[in-house]
């Protein structure tokens, strides 16, 4: 029989006990130097427990008491060690388990990027229809707040809008021409609201809850009222498709994906932002190409020229920086604009506006600079 | 039948720090490594790893401090906290919505709720370590209420910004005085004695050098002419800067000496930060106790400078390194693709590429910063430790009971968390 000195806690109070260990048939026997046996272990209720390298501290599995055997003898811990099954010096146990866990968080990691890849577009566009028309046009008011205060803010605190002064209501009224003819072919349940701003951008966007926005940048680049309208009918496909909401959606719940599930490690932020922005970007894709298809097909209805739709792209789309595609909601222009012009029926158009309403609404900013 | 410490492993009432550098490092780059493989999942894995090394690699009187606590019982806290910051965060977010004065004040009352919340993360984050904190065959346990402790956190935290940081020895004493009297080592209870003033008046002169900077910078727009400026900034157009240089003709050299001011405050600080953590350090071990055991401190200064140093040269060596390692890649990627078309596809690869790298670069200089200055301040704040009236250790009962690990789950959901 094998045996050696060891230090023992009782678990009950924190007095340290030099013991004697001796190895028995079945389990460890822990002895005070009279003799007197203060514990008796079985070998398959030991474990291993964290210490320094030189000491071997065993506890016993389960156990609510904290009883502690402290072992420094290196050729009794070997001893010990060859005969409990969970002591494990060596780590293999552990070794074993940190490969399970590597294992099921590369899953884990897989089915989040496909959640959000597949998962999350799918969710926002079943969502989307059941959100009342009265939560949506809040959510739009409150996104029109945040946009009029950061993205239409002029440098001298006038207001962004056109439209309004003597000198543009010829131009505003050339506006509601164009809107109402589309409106009518559209036919949408909820009335638009279509408003020109004064920024310098070909650009035109659509709120969550159906207000548009078109850029004044966008009519002076136009080159007839039938480009123009073709921006503005893509936007209704925006608002017929609600995806203003659905972007809404799609980024609270990649924020809460993302944001959540990676937590504080270093980088996170950046992983974060930048899985954020790729996968917008791809959604916006599929939702800039159904509003194509759905302003083309207006476009049609209304009998403008969906030509000039295509051609507007294009001298949107050419316009951009290199570099940018990513970050773009209007990508692979020349794809697009090959998609519309696909679409353009063979009817005759007849012009949104005549010569006289098309030069009023060049002139729609004009009123102040 | 018990002995007393006079035991040859014991260092005659000490505290030792057996961890070798080495291990640390291979286990803290191997974290990194997979840190980074499973988008941040693994981090459960290593910090309980981390604690693991440190806890039982530091030895008190003789005896090893063992820490229980396992990834898993973290990775539950982590669910558990996110199932009720969810909520929390959608009420924020509703609140935001709101067109009245809840929307107008969500901001402000989603910062101050949250603040609220990772300060009681903090506490109840506490509790679990401690409960998972074994020494003799004993539990450390902590009492106290997290929500109490929040609100006095949060207070405090208001004082010492409206005070410019000059109540911060104040709030690091009433708020340790908090947390070492609900903290038991078995039946032992503990307890702080370290007096805010005398910490106030040691780090006063380091406050003044930081601060008399800013103070000057500030006193240099005293005699700026604020209304004519404001006049010549409303009026706006193309000649706007020539007019507020007219109306102010020492604007300019007001501002570049304000700028020079304030590097010469920031230099001061990252310089004068080691021996600020060092003495904060040094006065905070010093006031702790656990019933007539008594802690004093020596820690030295010039050691913290020198893990500060180490951090400095290792993270040079990487950044060196990161950096050859990217224009090779970056060399090696133009040869490839120079010829062919990049398109959306190629965009998207290139931002993957440079959102990995960062990650790397990012998790690179923080496992630096672990491996040199937090292991450094935890071994030297330990090593050096005297302890006095050990023979107390010798009759504690066994009280208190394991908490959950929520805590540690809304701390680390709300990035609050530490070791």
């Amino acid at each position: 029989m094998n045996s050696g000195a060891g230090i023992y806690f009782d678990g009950v109070t924190s007095a340290r006990h030099d013991v004697v260990v001796a190895l028995t048939q079945s389990g460890l026997q822990i002895s005070n130097p009279d003799g007197h046996v203060q514990a008796e272990w079985p070998y398959n209720e030991i474990e291993g427990l964290t210490a320094p390298d030189s000491v071997l501290r065993l506890g016993r599995r389960g156990s609510t008491v904290l009883e502690r055997l402290e072992i420094r003898d290196p050729a009794l811990a070997a001893q010990i060690d060859a005969r409990a099954v969970h002591v494990d010096r060596a780590g293999a146990l552990q070794r074993r388990q940190r490969i399970r866990v590597i294992g099921w968080s590369v899953a884990a990691t897989t089915s989040l990027l496909l959640v959000a890849w597949f998962g999350m577009p799918a969710i926002a566009a079943r969502l989307t229809p059941l959100l009342p028309a009265g939560i949506e046009g809040k959510l739009g008011e409150a996104v029109d707040m945040q946009i009029r205060g950061m993205l239409l803010a002029p440098k001298d605190g006038t207001t962004p809008d056109c439209g309004a002064s003597p000198s543009e209501t010829a131009g505003r009224a050339a506006l509601d021409k164009i809107v109402r003819r589309l409106e009518a072919a559209a036919g949408l349940p909820h009335p638009l609201r279509i408003d020109v701003v004064r920024r310098d951008a070909a650009n035109a966007i659509a709120l969550p809850g159906g207000h548009v926005y078109v850029f004044s940048g966008l009519i002076a680049k136009a080159d007839n009222a039938d480009e123009v309208a073709g921006v503005i009918a893509h936007e209704i496909g925006h608002v017929a498709n609600r995806d203003g909401t659905k972007a809404l959606i799609q980024g609270a719940g990649l924020s809460i994906l993302f944001g959540m599930l990676l937590g504080d490690f270093v980088g996170g932020g950046a992983v974060v932002y930048g899985a954020r922005t790729l996968l917008q970007s791809s959604y916006s894709r599929e939702t800039e190409t159904a509003a194509d298809a759905y302003g083309a097909g207006l476009m049609n209805k209304a009998g403008g020229n969906t030509y000039a739709m295509a051609a507007m792209l294009d001298k949107i789309g050419g316009a951009t920086e290199p570099g940018m595609k990513i970050l773009l909601d209007h990508p692979e222009t020349k794809a697009r604009v090959a998609a519309i012009r696909k679409l353009a029926g063979n009817q005759a158009p007849s012009a949104f506006l005549d010569a006289g309403e098309w030069a009023a609404l060049k002139q729609i900013c004009a009123g102040r600079p | 039948m018990t002995s007393s410490d006079a035991d040859g492993h014991a260092t005659g009432g000490g505290v030792r720090f057996l961890g070798q550098r080495p291990p640390y490092w291979r286990l803290l780059a191997r974290g990194a490594a997979l840190l980074m493989v499973t988008l941040g999942i693994y981090r459960f894995w290593l910090a309980t790893d981390v604690r693991r090394f440190l806890w039982s690699n530091t030895e008190i009187a003789g005896e090893a401090l063992e820490y229980t606590g396992t990834a898993l019982e973290l990775l539950i806290g982590f669910l558990v906290a996110i199932a009720i910051l969810i909520p929390v965060y959608t009420a924020i977010f509703l609140a935001a919505l709101d067109l009245g004065i809840l929307g107008k004040l969500s901001g402000v009352m989603g910062f101050v709720a949250l603040g609220v919340l990772g300060q009681y993360a903090i506490y109840r984050a506490r509790r679990y370590r401690l409960t998972r904190t074994i020494y003799r065959g004993l539990r450390f346990h902590q009492e106290g209420s997290a929500w109490a402790y929040a609100f006095r956190a949060v207070l405090w935290w208001i004082v010492t910004a409206l005070s410019l940081g000059l109540a911060y020895p104040f709030q690091l004493a009433s708020l340790e005085r908090y947390k070492m009297r609900n903290t038991f080592y078995g039946s032992l209870a503990g307890g702080f004695d370290a007096s805010g003033l005398r910490l106030f008046v040691r780090g006063l002169p380091m406050w003044l050098l930081v601060f008399a900077p800013l103070a000057l910078a500030v006193s240099g727009f005293i005699g700026i002419d604020w209304k004519a400026f404001a006049d010549a900034v409303a009026q706006g157009g193309d000649d706007a800067m020539s007019k507020i240089e007219g109306s102010n003709p020492g604007l300019g050299a007001v501002i570049v000496f304000a700028m020079l001011m304030g590097s010469v405050s920031v230099t001061l600080a990252a310089i004068l930060y080691p021996a600020f953590q060092a003495m904060v350090l040094r006065w905070w071990s010093s006031g702790l106790c656990f019933g007539t055991i008594e802690v004093r401190s020596r820690l030295s200064t010039r050691r913290v400078y020198g893990a500060y140093a180490r951090f400095v040269g290792y993270a040079l060596l990487f950044s060196i390194t990161m950096g050859i390692v990217g224009s090779v890649a970056l060399l090696a990627v133009a040869a490839v693709g120079g010829t062919s078309r990049f398109g959306a596809q190629g965009e998207i690869a290139a931002t993957l590429a440079a959102l990995v790298g960062y990650v790397i670069t990012a998790l690179g200089f923080s496992t630096i910063y672990r491996a040199t200055v937090l292991l450094s301040l935890w071994q030297l704040g330990m090593e050096s430790l005297q302890l006095s009236g050990l023979s107390a250790l010798d009759k504690v009962k066994a009280t208190g009971r394991p908490s959950s690990a929520v805590g540690e789950g809304l701390a680390d959901a709300l990035n609050v968390g530490s070791y």
